[in-house]
């Protein structure tokens, strides 16, 4: 080991015993911080996996959906259109989709119904397949319960539920309720030969633009969303509300700095004739800064992990309990599932420069102050 | 060897409560020997003490250690000059409490960033040396008095200074205590060291082992004796 | 504005180091007026004890800002999703004119604080503090450097918009287009590369001479400062195609991602580091004949330079690893 190292040993040494000596004073410091760094990290791993969610669900998306628009709003589009679609090169197919939104007056919740373009996922007619929300919502008791819906007071149509999905892609899919063809255009009276959407394949994402292009002359009463500008869209959703969140625990960051700047000027008797003593017997105010940053690192490392893994535990482990309901927007299905862990070094910098920069910088001058005594003082 | 030239110290300068600690003091003091400033409280004796063991800079006036000008250093380097120059043993000892014996001993040399194994053996030889042997471990706080100053005896040796400072060494001791502080003074000295004290003990300087007293009144030098 | 995470992130450094910069620039002055090492007075002893204060800054703010440099270049490509026609930073960073301008004044600043850092370094080695002046005279200079690096980036920041249409790197770093990234993705891979060994050649042989010789690292690192512009060419020429293993991939930010196991951190990291080390080399070589320093600055130069010997030989060791195990051949 170089001087230099063997330096800094021992000064960690020193550090340690220091801070064992003065446990009270060092634990409220480090928990405080380590609630603030939970707080943030929950914040952005939350909303990282609620992103990748997002991408997961997207990735099987259609590259390019197209839709009627009439007096500015989107409307049913006729089947005719497909084929303007499909005679555009490098459109590999287009398909005529059916969706749209229920709201349930028993559960006050709204349901996603949809057609879904793979026949495996076809239910018979007079059934349906429900995301994992539904019956929740509808505190279903048992397993094969059917599933009545109503369209108007005294209306009621009786579906059998085939499957429930899992909750693999929850956030998206657990309001979901998938019918035969037959059974949407019969319950929504949706005539034949129109659909809600039409989502069209593109084999090579780099002509998207072009297709697009060619299509908007083709149909130009229509509205062209790509997969993209929908990943983009959910995108600045979670990070905006993130920023958000980030945002208003900055004020608490700043609380937190003032009360680590206060707590580092603050020096108890004993504490002040220590750095004297050190001084008299040879330390030099670098020394005393080094020391003190020693235990700064120390403490704000501890409460960074601390921190960091708790909020691990709650994003991963609990779903994110505590912030569910900001995050993830206001919907009175909650999806209940887990996020995949993940979590990746650019998080994890970006965490530490917004928490324990603050720290450092708060308690820099401090304990400056604290090693400029003078080394005679402690005689005098 | 220590010289000092027209040196003064002011304390508080430009305020109110502005203190001339020492006025325009000459003196040299010789190495290899016993020195004892003595004189009432307020004379000057620790200011004295302060700037010879390159604590505190003159306010006005040059000091010199072997030969080299310490007295317009900054003070990081006077610093570096104190720790491998001067071991110091203050009125009150001045060990920080919750710390081991050990641990005290060994704190001056931490900035030198020592081999730790190396430093460990050297402090519980001073230790033993000093019939400490037995306590290293013990937290400073259960030390007697005399324990605790022997303690800050090998605290200030730790890191081999040649020039051991005390500072009303034997202020909280009984006459058995002194006489046993006085034999390792002597002991060191013997061993080739300097040493220099200030008190207001006659034991101290009555004492047959200390080669010079330095009488001072008011910041400046009042008489010498060899 | 984007309200994210990172870029509060950034801010909040930019707006640390220009805190500090202001302060101590405005300290710097102050010293530059009133330092008198001979004199005991108190005021003369607080101004002393304050230069430990703006070492300490200094050495915080510039850690957080390399760790920020990172980040920066880290979030752009991060965020290219977020902009039509994005595929990595470059994108992201010509969202408007701003990106590219933070860009190089966060470099500028990383050279010019890691050059600073070693002269203080220096400074405090002599018993009188020889180099106080030159530091501080240094530090007024930088401290607008950090000024326009913060207003940059916040410009920057404040002015993306995500329904502007960008260009991607294969844009902007083709052979057709007439601006310098375009020439320089020009550049024939085999001059591109003889002109790399050649520059590195130069470094060798200026760091040994400055090492046998004992004087003339300002000629090392004059070579040190050729090779990092012929490296970032290299890299945008040649280097970065044999990483993609594409011929037409000329990129210098997408060699950063992970699909390309973030090879670019072991080109750029040595790169920066052994330029920065050849900087401050030549540079403290003025100082050498400073009286209380020659005892400890050759020392310190010599080390510099071997370390920065040892940083382009890593470089070195990246681009011929990256050559080497590429599928990719230019020649033959």
């Amino acid at each position: 080991m170089t001087p230099f190292l063997r330096r800094q040993r021992a000064l960690a040494d020193y550090t340690l015993a220091a801070l064992a000596r003065r446990r009270g004073k060092n634990l409220a410091l480090v928990v405080i911080f380590s609630v603030i760094v939970f707080v943030v990290a929950s914040a952005m791993l939350f909303s990282a996996a609620l992103q990748r969610e997002a991408d997961l669900v997207l990735a099987e998306a259609p590259e390019l959906i197209v839709q009627q628009l009439v007096l500015g709003r989107q409307d049913l589009i006729a089947e005719t259109e497909i084929a303007k679609l499909t005679a555009i090169r490098g459109v590999t197919a287009a398909k005529g989709r059916l969706w749209g939104y229920f709201y349930d007056r028993i559960s006050g919740a709204n349901y996603t119904v949809m057609v879904p373009d793979d026949p495996a996922m076809m239910p018979e007619p007079g059934t349906v397949a429900v995301g994992e929300g539904i019956p929740r919502a509808r505190g279903f008791t048992f397993a094969q319960a059917p599933l009545f819906l109503s369209r108007w007071p005294g209306e009621l149509q009786k579906f059998a539920v085939a499957r429930t999905f899992d909750s693999d892609s929850a956030l998206v899919s657990s309001d979901l309720v998938l019918m035969a063809e037959s059974d949407f255009r019969r319950f929504f009276e949706v005539p034949p030969g129109v659909y809600t959407d039409i989502a069209v394949s593109i084999r090579n994402p780099r002509e998207i633009a072009t297709i697009v292009e060619k299509a908007t002359r083709a149909m130009p009463a229509a509205r062209f969303v790509t997969r993209d500008d929908i990943a983009r869209t959910y995108q600045k959703l979670f990070s905006w509300r993130e920023g958000l969140l980030v945002a208003l625990a900055g004020a608490a960051i700043l609380a937190f700095a003032i009360f680590a700047a206060e707590k580092a000027s603050g020096l108890s008797a004993e504490e002040a004739r220590e750095i004297g003593v050190l001084k008299a017997i040879g330390w030099d105010s670098s020394d005393v800064i080094a020391m003190k940053l020693w235990e700064g690192a120390l403490i704000a490392i501890g409460a960074f992990l601390i921190g960091t893994v708790a909020a691990y535990l709650h994003v991963f482990g609990t779903g994110a309990a505590l912030f569910a309901p900001v995050l993830k927007g206001w919907s009175v299905i909650y999806p209940d599932f887990r996020l995949a862990p993940q979590i990746d070094g650019m998080q994890l910098t970006a965490l530490f420069l917004i928490t324990v920069v603050p720290y450092v910088a708060a308690t820099l001058v401090p304990i400056w102050r604290a090693a400029s005594a003078d080394p005679d003082q402690i005689m005098r | 060897m220590i010289s000092l030239q027209s040196v003064s110290k002011l304390y508080n300068e430009g305020r109110p409560n502005e203190v001339q600690a020492l006025r325009d003091i000459d003196l040299e003091i010789a190495p290899r020997a016993v020195t004892v400033f003595k004189g009432p409280s307020g004379s000057g004796k620790t200011t004295l003490l302060s700037i010879v063991g390159c604590m505190a800079r003159p306010s006005t006036g040059r000091v010199f250690v072997d030969g080299q000008m310490v007295s317009g250093l900054p003070e990081k380097f006077l610093t570096e000059q104190r720790r491998t120059t001067f071991g110091f043993v203050f009125q009150r000892f001045n060990l920080i409490r919750g710390l081991s014996v050990l641990e005290n001993v060994m704190l001056p040399a931490v900035p030198l960033g020592p081999d730790h194994a190396a430093l460990r053996r050297r402090a519980l030889d001073r230790l033993e040396q000093l019939g400490l042997g037995a306590k290293a471990d013990m937290k400073v706080e259960y030390l007697s008095g005399g324990e605790t100053q022997r303690a800050a005896i090998a605290r200030a040796l730790i890191n081999d200074a040649r020039i051991l400072i005390a500072d009303e060494p034997t202020a909280n001791l009984d006459t058995e205590l002194t006489h046993r502080f006085l034999e390792i003074v002597a002991a060191l000295r013997d061993e080739g060291r300097t040493v220099i004290m200030t008190s207001h003990d006659p034991r101290i300087w009555e004492a047959d082992m200390v080669n010079a007293v330095i009488e001072m009144q008011d910041g400046r030098i009042s008489g010498a004796f060899a | 504005m984007i309200f994210q995470t990172p870029i509060l992130a950034l801010l909040l450094v930019s707006l640390l180091a220009s805190l500090v910069a202001v302060w101590s620039g405005w300290f710097g002055l102050r010293v530059l007026a009133r330092w008198n090492l001979a004199s005991g007075s108190r005021a003369q002893l607080q101004m002393e004890r304050l230069t430990e204060l703006v070492s300490t800054l200094f050495r915080f703010v510039m850690l957080a800002e390399l760790v920020a440099l990172l980040l920066f270049v880290f979030n752009a490509d991060r965020m290219a999703s977020l902009f039509v026609g994005a595929m990595c930073a470059v994108g992201t960073l010509n969202v408007n004119p701003y990106g590219f301008p933070a860009l190089y004044a966060k470099i500028a600043v990383f050279f010019a604080a890691a050059v600073w850092l070693m002269l203080d370094r220096a400074d405090r080695m002599g018993r009188d503090f020889p180099l106080t002046r030159v530091k501080y005279v240094a530090l007024v200079g930088i401290a607008p450097l950090v000024l326009l690096s913060a207003g940059l980036e916040l410009t920057y920041f404040l002015n993306l918009r995500t329904d502007v249409i960008t260009s991607c790197c294969s844009k902007l770093f083709t052979p057709v287009n007439p601006n310098l990234a375009a020439e320089l993705s020009g550049l024939s891979p085999g001059a591109a590369l003889w002109l790399l060994g050649g520059s590195g050649a130069a470094v060798v042989l200026a760091g040994a001479g400055a090492l046998i010789r004992r004087r003339g690292a300002q000629g090392f690192a004059l070579a040190g400062a050729v090779l990092f512009g012929v490296a970032i060419a290299a890299i945008i020429s040649v280097v970065s195609s044999y990483i993609y293993e594409h011929p037409n991939h000329h990129c210098p930010f997408c060699i950063l991602k992970p699909e390309y196991g973030y090879y670019g951190y072991a080109l750029y990291g040595p790169l920066f580091a052994g330029t920065a080390l050849a900087l401050s080399a030549g540079v403290l070589q003025g100082f050498a004949r400073v009286p209380s320093l020659t005892g400890v600055l050759p020392a310190l130069i010599r080390r510099q330079i071997w370390l920065s010997l040892g940083a382009f030989a890593l470089f070195g060791v990246a681009v011929i690893w990256a050559i080497v195990r590429s599928q990719l051949i230019l020649f033959g």
